[in-house]
């Protein structure tokens, strides 16, 4: 290569470079918003019926709005600090329930419009509910409402002979009956409706013993697909409207392509109950909707005022598809806030929305949701002045922050503990579990350890729900366990089996795990053995029911007793623990059928008495909250259930418009 | 000229097929690990799973899942969507990530290069003074202490004590002032070794001796006749500096909170979401060939001995 092209070459890379020092320079400056917030991982989508975590629901609360909304009531409490939530009206302005609590009505403001400008009716609900269930759309949160009039049928696809069902043709957008799934179940296919007469089911394949579960469920459900359902078909127009008095045809379906290649029978997505029109949830007219219920459900407001019942708007959703509809340039949304625009990994920044039906009582203009995955740095960004409200805070530091006038703590509606397999010798001998449990000192946990303030839990409420009154437990008693410990035939620690504690890899959790086997060790003279896995693991085997011990925590779903403690009736699917306990069954059913409040919290009271006595789970503590907002903001207060209304935030020296 | 053509098509060759065997391993791997996407806290009804599975086609058997996947990446390069971010596609993660890792990358990079060359050659030519010495103890230091400790002492020091630099965040240029500066430092620290070494060889070079008889001054023999030759070591550092750079932002996009790759590669490897673990290793493994086959372009460029092959 003669020189002068390799001098060239040379001052080329330097122009390369230039250019892409240049390009690089060149910044997508965003000024920042009037409210800036830490908002822990990026959130996983913003569809109110797929999302679950923190993160979500904070964005999800302000981009949309439900019938009720949680908001402040009363001024806080002043020995804890909390405020008290309540739900209030959102797009309802009234409502009504009926006597037996089964009837909800709700009535729905005047005026009411989408961010597109559509006008929002009781329709919107009903066709927000039922997407909500509809088993296509996967929503973790389905079980909240299956008190609701054929809800639970409709979540799970059950069907008995004789109900009222809708048929979907497998004929939606780009589908013909041999071809794969079109997963986009909004817009539907051709709906048909008509009385279930028989399920005709093919003889199940038998599987080896040595199958696994995995092959048996997907064998169960592979089963299920092959049934051929015959049907009265009711006729009815296009737009849904059925003339269930009208002469019938009887006309056999199936889900499975091979089933449905004989000309008779048609290919389905699946035959399920009506829950369009026999459902509990129904627009009467474009302002009522009504919510019937099977039995009464006392906390059924709070649900209410919960994202996931939130309406999200069928034209979008039917346009763009999910999730493409959750894109800024698509969402249409009907909450305070409305969406301006998203920065993976980077922030979330919503705008006041002019058309709210409260827009004058929404403080912020602008709000940054800023994706925020480290403790210390969400600090430096408080203290620098980048985000006004940090709420997840290094622990090293807590100590110092404490004393400060912007440091908020306050109870929380969680609970962190242990759960014991009782499939596990010696774990399923209640005297072990209570010698384990009051060996435990977890006073010195929360002092020495989490340090943030939390409460020693013995039970597995919660302390802070109106009406309810805790059931106590088991103390620590070292002398006692070891009584204990030895009638169990492990006189001193003597023949005990070497049991793990699993815990999911985290800075947290390890102190905790090691100072509880120092503590068994010591008092018991037990070994325990301490075994971390990643988070993807750690689920997984505690589902499989391969593990001894194993840390886990509850956020309270809702205000209420009921969320702590209908997890561990028996084969409740969050249970995991094997423990049965029939008296326990019964109190958690018999409280849900109850009407009268002071007896229901009676009758969970016992329930929860058994819990702190039987011990399937080891509860250590109660979380609290930890929290840094700047003085200048009015409207900050930390609430039991962790749940903050942006909207009325404001800084002082803005005073509202009246 | 053809030498060059033929080159870049044999590393093309051999950049299709080590990404085939990366994409197969890291299936295999991906699915041989416990958990699966949707593993949460909660347990999901079968049925519900079975519909999410569906929906990632993952309900399909695995090696039909291998053959969709790889036939969607190589004709559409469609990378999925991914299931943890589920508003998000694969291809518009990457497309938002890419752009503040490869800003990040180029200003540490220019960075770690002017400065680590300028002092290797300072140190060089005022050998044994004590501006060498001072410039050697630093580059070991910058070598030994790892990004994120220095990140830590540099927001103390720029963020708190002297407020010139925001703690975190993207969108100005002060706010990549410091992760550059962090990710950049070890690489100066061993691109400034490298240097020294490369110029004390050449001074005792014939040709450069020729030079100072010829009555050259000082800096004109340093600046033609050495330091041309004493880059050659720099520049085939240059690969795995890039390498560095870009897997070494990892750490330095969470403490800086900044919406680059590299958190998505671990969130995607610790969350099971298949397709993202994909987009990423595919990509990376991409820029990692890429970026090697460049630098071995250019040292092909400078030192006329080396061949082509």
């Amino acid at each position: 290569m003669p020189p002068e092209v390799r001098r060239g070459i040379v001052i080329f890379s330097c122009l390369v470079t230039l250019v892409a020092v240049i390009w690089a320079a060149r910044m997508d400056y965003v000024p920042p918003a009037h409210f800036s917030l830490q908002n822990g991982t990026d959130p996983k989508t913003l569809d109110p019926h797929r999302a679950t975590g923190q993160p979500e629901s904070k964005i999800i609360f302000e981009l949309f709005e439900g019938l009720l909304r949680m908001l402040p009531e009363g001024s806080p409490d002043p020995k804890t600090g909390l405020q008290p939530l309540t739900p209030q009206p959102g797009m309802a302005t009234s409502y009504e329930v009926s006597e037996d609590g089964k009837t909800y009505t709700f009535h729905l403001r005047d005026g009411l419009v989408w961010t597109d400008g559509t006008p929002l009716t009781a329709h919107d609900f009903a066709w927000s509910w039922q997407r909500m269930l509809h088993p296509a759309t996967a929503c973790e949160y389905g079980y909240l409402i299956s008190e609701v009039v054929l809800a639970d049928e409709y979540h799970h696809s059950i069907v008995k002979v004789g109900d009222r069902v809708e048929v979907e043709l497998w004929d939606r957008p780009g589908e013909s009956s041999g071809s794969d799934a079109n997963i986009q179940h909004f817009p539907r296919g051709t709906m048909k409706y008509g009385t279930l007469r028989a399920i005709i089911k093919p003889d199940q394949i038998v599987l080896p013993d040595s199958a696994s579960d995995d092959a048996r469920e997907s064998a169960e459900l592979d089963w299920q697909e092959s049934w051929v359902y015959q049907i009265d078909v009711a006729p009815s127009d296009g737009s849904g409207n059925v003339d269930w008095d009208g002469p019938t045809t009887p006309e056999e379906f199936s889900v499975s392509a091979q089933v449905a290649r004989d000309d008779s029978i048609q290919r389905t997505h699946g035959v399920m109950v009506d829950f369009q029109h026999f459902g509990g949830a129904q627009a009467v007219d474009d302002q009522t909707f009504v919510v019937r219920l099977n039995n009464a459900v006392p906390y059924f407001l709070n649900l209410v005022a919960y994202y996931p019942l939130f309406p999200v708007n069928r034209n979008c959703i039917e346009t763009h598809g999910a999730p493409l509809w959750t894109k800024a340039e698509n969402i249409v949304t009907n909450g305070p806030y409305m969406l301006q625009f998203r920065r993976l990994r980077d922030r979330i920044r919503v705008a006041k929305n002019p058309d709210y039906h409260n827009v004058d009582s929404v403080g912020m203009e602008t709000i940054d949701f800023i994706s925020l995955e480290s403790q210390n740095t969400a600090l430096n960004m408080y203290e620098t002045g980048q985000i006004q409200w940090a709420y997840d805070l290094p622990t090293s530091v807590l100590e110092e922050l404490k004393d400060r006038p912007d440091f908020h703590s306050a109870p929380k509606l969680s609970i962190y503990f242990y759960k014991l397999n009782h499939d596990v010798p010696p774990l399923d001998d209640i005297r072990v579990r209570q010698a384990l449990s009051m060996a435990i000192n977890r006073r010195q946990i929360v002092e020495e350890v989490s340090k943030g303030g939390q409460q020693p839990a013995y039970s597995v409420v919660p302390p802070g729900i109106a009406g309810y009154d805790n059931a106590d437990g088991l103390h620590e008693d070292v002398a006692r366990a070891k009584e204990l410990l030895a009638e169990a035939g492990y006189p001193g620690g003597r023949g005990f089996p070497k049991i793990s504690l699993l815990y999911n890899t985290s800075e947290t959790h390890r102190p905790i795990a090691e100072v509880i086997q120092q503590q068994l060790q010591n008092n018991l003279n037990i070994k325990i053995e301490l075994k971390n896995m990643e988070w993807g693991s750690f689920t997984e085997t505690v589902q499989m029911e391969k593990y001894e011990m194993a840390r886990y925590g509850w956020v309270g779903d809702y205000p209420d007793p009921n969320t702590f403690l209908d997890m561990w009736v028996t084969d409740n699917p969050q249970s995991n623990t094997n423990w049965s306990n029939l008296e326990y069954d019964g109190l958690i059913k018999a409280a849900s059928t109850e009407l009268d409040s002071t007896k229901r919290m009676q009758l969970l009271r016992q329930a929860e008495t058994i819990l702190a006595n039987e011990l399937p789970v080891i509860p250590i503590y109660f979380y609290t909250s930890a929290e840094m907002a700047k003085t200048n903001i009015e409207g900050f207060a930390p609430s039991a259930q962790d749940l903050h209304p942006l909207q009325i935030l404001r800084y002082r020296s803005e005073t509202p418009k009246e | 000229m053809r030498d060059l053509l033929g080159y870049l098509l044999k590393r093309a060759a051999w950049m299709v097929l080590t990404l085939w065997a990366v994409y197969t391993v890291s299936f295999v791997l991906m699915r041989s690990v416990p958990g699966n996407p949707f593993s949460g806290e909660r347990s999901v009804p079968p049925a519900i799973e079975r519909q999410l599975k569906a929906r990632y086609n993952l309900d399909a058997p695995p090696l039909q899942q291998y053959w969709d996947y790889l036939v969607g990446v190589v004709t559409r390069l469609d990378l999925g969507w991914s299931t943890r971010l589920e508003d998000y596609s694969v291809n518009q993660v990457i497309a938002e990530g890419f752009p503040v890792s490869a800003t990040l990358a180029i200003f540490a990079l220019v960075f770690a290069i002017l400065l680590g060359v300028t002092a290797g050659i300072i140190s060089a030519v005022y050998r044994r003074s004590t501006a060498d010495h001072v410039l050697m103890f630093a580059a070991v230091l910058g070598i030994a202490i790892p990004n994120f400790v220095l990140a830590s002492l540099a927001i103390l020091l720029f963020v708190f004590m002297i407020q010139i630099f925001p703690a975190g965040g993207w969108g100005t240029l002060q706010q990549i002032a410091l992760p550059a500066f962090c990710l950049g430092l070890p690489v100066a620290a061993y691109i400034a070794r490298l240097s020294r070494t490369g110029m004390l060889e050449m001074l005792t070079k014939d040709h450069v001796r020729t030079a100072y008889a010829k009555g050259l001054p000082k800096r004109t023999v340093i600046l033609r006749h050495v330091v041309p030759g004493a880059m050659l070591p720099v520049v085939s550092y240059l690969g795995p500096a890039v390498a560095r750079v870009l897997t070494g932002s990892l750490v330095l996009e969470k403490i800086f909170a900044l919406p680059g790759m590299g958190s998505h590669f671990i969130n995607a490897a610790t969350q099971r979401d298949y397709t993202l673990a994909m987009g990423m290793v595919l990509t990376y493994t991409v820029l990692l060939f890429v970026m090697n086959t460049l630098v071995d372009l250019t040292y092909a460029i400078i030192d006329p001995r080396v061949k082509l092959r």
